[in-house]
């Protein structure tokens, strides 16, 4: 159990030609999931290795604990890591590759043998003790490698891509898995993906980071319903937010979006950032799922257009429908009994209360 | 075409079934006559040993009581023994090293061992000999440093190529369970590097206990000489002075431990080579 503090942490390589991460200013509370997420490259995984002690840091202050660890070796940190191969020790069978951080920490046999039990128990890998990491599958090597990090009661886990070996239906098995554990555990973790999904079910509190820069760190939620910015509009959802050009304008002294020959009432909400943006260009935010078709609009679709369906593919449950508005493809995912087949005239419906609004030029939310 | 590829394959199996015969001969050759007597060995060497012509282990008393044949073996499996066990222990750390720690002087260094493999001995050997003498190398425990130097340059090459195949998140995962990196290297990878290692100890033993060259330059023929100067020895004399017998037995003796060490260790071999060349 520990909180994690990074003060305008920099790391580069090389150096010091390749800046990876420039300035980075976070604090991970005690007992908190936190899943830092980004496009490959954004320096999510080199985070997580800083905090590991696995890269060293260039300039700024690290804590764990209040403690700063900076030059403190990996070992001496007290955190446990999972990693993308799983990592195991391929000559040890799979009950010592978990005893093997108790047997360097020279714990008494018995003890060992409860930890590992206990924490096999959990993970149900129980059978599987005796056997070597190539006789597993993916999925109980991952557990495996859970275990091994579990059964050292660390004040932090570190998770880096751990699930993203295993196939889908295994993956979201696991997904739950872990979020059982970090119940159970009452641990800090901290887990890097690239998934968005993973990241939204799994954690209390998301950093969104691109090119080394915290983009938005706040509940899944509120990434969701407010991101702060294109990037983090883009990244959260999927498929992603629609990006529209529109103009506000006042008409009647009502605030109004134009947009591609539409337009609709700018949410009560709304009105007062948007108040200084009149007659000017912004960016009108909509996710796929927040249009809707004549056939679940309801009473909410307040703005209508007519669209050409370019394509359409069947998800189940839902059909998106991706359509051209000013030579631009936008989606709709929308919830239809019937098939729209290709270039069929579709009418979709946008509910103002979902639009999100960017400034052109900085790109952060209105 | 089915037929054409099976009287190809028929063809290679006849091939290799000569090659075979090319290299056995020479052995079971000196098998049958080590058990043969002196005068039968001379007028009828490719013959099996029948009543008349077996002697039993005479030859082999014999051979054991000439030219220090016992003592002449220790120094072989001192040299041997002692030799491998430095070559797999310290090239194996300096390939990880070198793997592991990317700048340029691993890399010129990792380049000065591959071109050891293709410097050949005779090019070196008389400077060598004038410091393995200089330097007081000239005894058992000195070629031991010699050998050290000769066996490491496709030692590094094998063990690097093999240690850039083991995923670096082994070693960071020993590193965060709590090893240092002395303790990483002996409890995680040197035993991941078991195949290879046991690759690098046949191919070395197999060249160290029959290297006639190095040891006659450097140990001479003296009390320190090795198994195959001592075999030399025993050949030199007048014709007719010479007991083929007990010749023949000390062959066999000579090339008896390092067949029994392939023999035992051959199946780590192909792993070895190929260990690292596809992802598993």
């Amino acid at each position: 159990m520990a909180t994690i503090r990074f003060i305008n942490v920099a790391k580069s390589f090389d150096n010091g030609k390749v800046t990876v991460i420039p300035d980075l200013s976070l604090e991970i509370a005690d007992k908190e999931f936190v899943v830092l997420v980004g496009p490959s490259g954004c320096g999510k995984s080199t985070t997580l290795r800083m905090i590991a002690g696995l890269e060293d840091i260039s300039s700024g202050e690290l804590y764990i604990d209040d403690k700063l660890v900076n030059k403190i070796p990996p070992k001496d940190r007290d955190i446990a890591m999972v990693f993308q191969s799983y990592a195991l020790y391929p000559h040890m069978t799979v009950y010592k590759n978990m005893a093997f951080a108790l047997k360097l920490k020279k714990m008494p046999k018995n003890e060992i043998d409860e930890k590992v039990m206990w924490a096999a128990k959990i993970l149900d890998i129980e059978p599987y003790l005796d056997r070597k990491p190539r006789a597993l599958s993916g999925g109980q090597r991952q557990r495996v490698a859970l275990g091994r990090a579990m059964v050292r009661n660390p004040k932090v886990f570190l998770l880096d891509e751990p699930l993203s070996n295993l196939d889908a239906k295994l993956r979201t098995e696991m997904r739950a898995q872990i979020t059982t554990l970090h119940q159970k555990l009452q641990t800090t973790f901290v887990y890097v993906t690239h998934d968005q999904t993973e990241a939204m079910t799994m954690a209390d509190r998301i950093v969104v980071m691109d090119k080394g820069i915290i983009r938005q760190f706040d509940t899944p939620q509120k990434l969701y319903n407010e991101p702060a910015d294109m990037f983090v509009a883009g990244f959260i959802g999927s498929p992603q937010m629609n990006f529209i050009d529109a103009k506000i304008i006042s008409e009647n002294g009502k605030l109004k979006v134009k947009f591609s020959g539409y337009s609709f009432e700018v949410p009560r909400k709304k009105t007062k950032s948007l108040e200084k943006y009149i007659d000017k260009t912004v960016i009108l935010g909509i996710r796929p799922e927040h249009i809707a078709s004549e056939d679940d609009a309801g009473e909410s679709g307040t703005c209508s257009m007519t669209v050409n369906a370019e394509i359409s593919e069947m998800t189940g449950s839902e059909t998106n429908i991706y359509f051209e508005l000013s030579g631009k493809r936008h989606i709709a995912r929308i919830k239809t009994e019937r098939k729209i087949s290709t270039g069929e005239s579709v009418k979709l419906f946008i509910d103002p209360e979902y639009a999100h609004f960017f400034d052109k030029e900085t790109t952060k939310a209105i | 075409m089915k037929s054409r590829g099976s009287f190809g394959r028929g063809a290679v199996y006849v091939l290799l079934a000569l090659i075979a015969v090319v290299f056995l001969a020479p052995i079971v050759i000196i098998l049958i006559n080590s058990v043969k007597g002196n005068f039968y060995i001379s007028s009828s060497p490719f013959t099996f040993p029948s009543g008349e012509t077996f002697v039993g282990f005479e030859n082999f008393i014999k051979g054991f009581n000439q030219s220090d044949f016992m003592r002449s073996f220790a120094n072989s499996a001192f040299i041997t023994v002692a030799s491998v066990a430095g070559i797999v222990l310290l090239t194996s750390m300096t390939a990880w090293y070198i793997v592991r720690i990317k700048n340029k002087f691993t890399r010129i260094i990792y380049y000065f061992f591959v071109f050891s493999m293709v410097v050949p001995f005779q090019m070196v050997m008389y400077t060598m000999t004038y410091y393995a003498f200089e330097f007081k190398l000239n005894n058992p425990v000195g070629i031991v440093f010699i050998y050290l130097g000769f066996g490491a340059g496709l030692s590094v090459f094998m063990f690097s190529g093999f240690i850039k195949s083991i995923p670096v998140e082994i070693e960071e995962a020993a590193n965060i369970d709590g090893c240092g990196p002395i303790r990483a290297f002996f409890t995680i990878i040197f035993p991941i590097l078991k195949p290879t290692a046991i690759t690098v100890a046949i191919l070395n033993a197999m060249w160290i206990w029959n290297d006639y060259l190095l040891p006659y330059l450097v140990l001479g023929s003296g009390k320190n000489k090795t198994l195959p100067v001592a075999v030399q020895m025993a050949l030199t004399g007048g014709y007719g002075n010479k007991d083929m017998g007990a010749l023949m037995a000390m062959l066999v003796l000579a090339i008896l431990p390092i067949i029994i060490f392939y023999l035992f260790c051959q199946k780590y071999i192909i792993r070895g080579v190929v260990a690292g060349a596809v992802k598993g």
